[in-house]
């Protein structure tokens, strides 16, 4: 391809001959002065752009998609690592928050276990004072009662004697004559029912 | 138990034909017993102990029995006699029986009504007050 491109460069300059005639001015000059050969760059051009062309195909295009895609990757990594950062940090706050509910719902379970603790024990120090009260109430009403039933047999018991002495003595010391006014005393009063 | 309901109520009927003026006759009493003893009623056994019993409650009503200690004359009773009979609107008789036990005083019981005024009474109610 290259020897076409040159032969085409050499066919070139009769026209190009005839133009730089036309226009012997200063690009010319300048063309000549530098050594610039038009079918060569023009060659040049030719080649460059074919090299480029497939080179663009042939190298840079997969290398840079190779690129993209490493760089695709790269940056698809370091979201998931931020995602798994964050995601992280998500779960030990969570974790935190569920320890710290946890600690204090044991702090307020363990305050409850002993306000009831202390007041069942309050409940049954009254109750066993009350018991004892009432043992105590009942028992002196006992007290009392045998009290007053020993009162009370002793009393009968002293009228019982108190009597029988007296039926014993008026038995004996009674005479005839009183016991007969006692009798008329007696009829009177029975005649008048 | 249907027995002793027929003897009780055989007695009764006979006992109320024994009454004549308010008090027991002995005449039908001795009638009562020739019928008994001739008709023979059922558990007749039963219905002489049922008539035995309501006459004697009868005559009972018509005696004051007067317990006493210590002397009692006649006098006495036939008041004491007298005075019943007005409370009861029949004729009651007094008779007396010795009772050392009321130490002085008297006790008239007429059926089941008892009236005293004696000294054991008295102390027997003094000692039942205390």
């Amino acid at each position: 391809m290259l020897s076409h491109l040159i032969i085409l460069a050499q066919a070139v300059p009769s026209a190009a001959d005839a133009a730089q005639n036309a226009d012997a001015g200063g690009v010319t000059k300048i063309f000549r002065d530098f050594g610039i050969s038009w079918p060569f760059l023009t060659a040049q051009i030719v080649n460059f752009c074919v090299v480029a062309v497939i080179l663009w195909r042939f190298a840079f295009r997969p290398v840079l998609a190779t690129l993209d895609e490493r760089k695709k990757k790269i940056a698809d990594g370091l979201r998931y690592t931020e995602e798994m950062k964050a995601k992280l940090e998500a779960v030990q706050q969570e974790s935190a928050a569920s320890a710290k509910r946890a600690q204090a719902d044991a702090t307020r379970i363990i305050d409850e276990a002993r306000k009831a603790a202390k007041e069942f024990l309050e409940k049954q120090t009254q109750e066993a004072a009350a018991k004892a009260g009432d043992m105590l109430a009942k028992a002196e009403q006992v007290i009392e009662l045998e009290k007053r039933k020993m009162l009370a047999e002793a009393r009968s018991e002293i009228a019982r004697l108190v009597v029988e002495t007296t039926q014993r003595v008026l038995a004996k010391e009674l005479s005839e004559a009183e016991r007969s006014r006692y009798n008329e005393s007696a009829a009177r009063e029975l005649t008048n029912i | 138990m249907a027995h002793a309901k027929a003897a009780q109520k055989l007695a009764r009927q006979l006992f109320a034909m024994s009454i004549v003026d308010g008090a027991v006759s002995a005449d039908r009493v001795a009638g009562v017993l020739e019928y008994v003893e001739t008709r023979q009623p059922a558990n007749p056994v039963m219905v002489l102990k049922a008539y035995r019993r309501l006459v004697a409650a009868e005559i009972a009503k018509s005696i004051a029995l007067v317990e006493h200690a210590g002397a009692i004359n006649d006098a006495m009773l036939a008041a004491i006699a007298a005075s019943m009979t007005r409370k009861y609107g029949r004729s009651v008789t007094a008779t007396a029986r010795k009772s050392p036990a009321l130490l002085a005083g008297l006790r008239v019981q007429v059926g089941d009504d008892i009236y005293e005024s004696s000294v054991a009474g008295q102390l027997a109610a003094l000692a039942a007050s205390v």
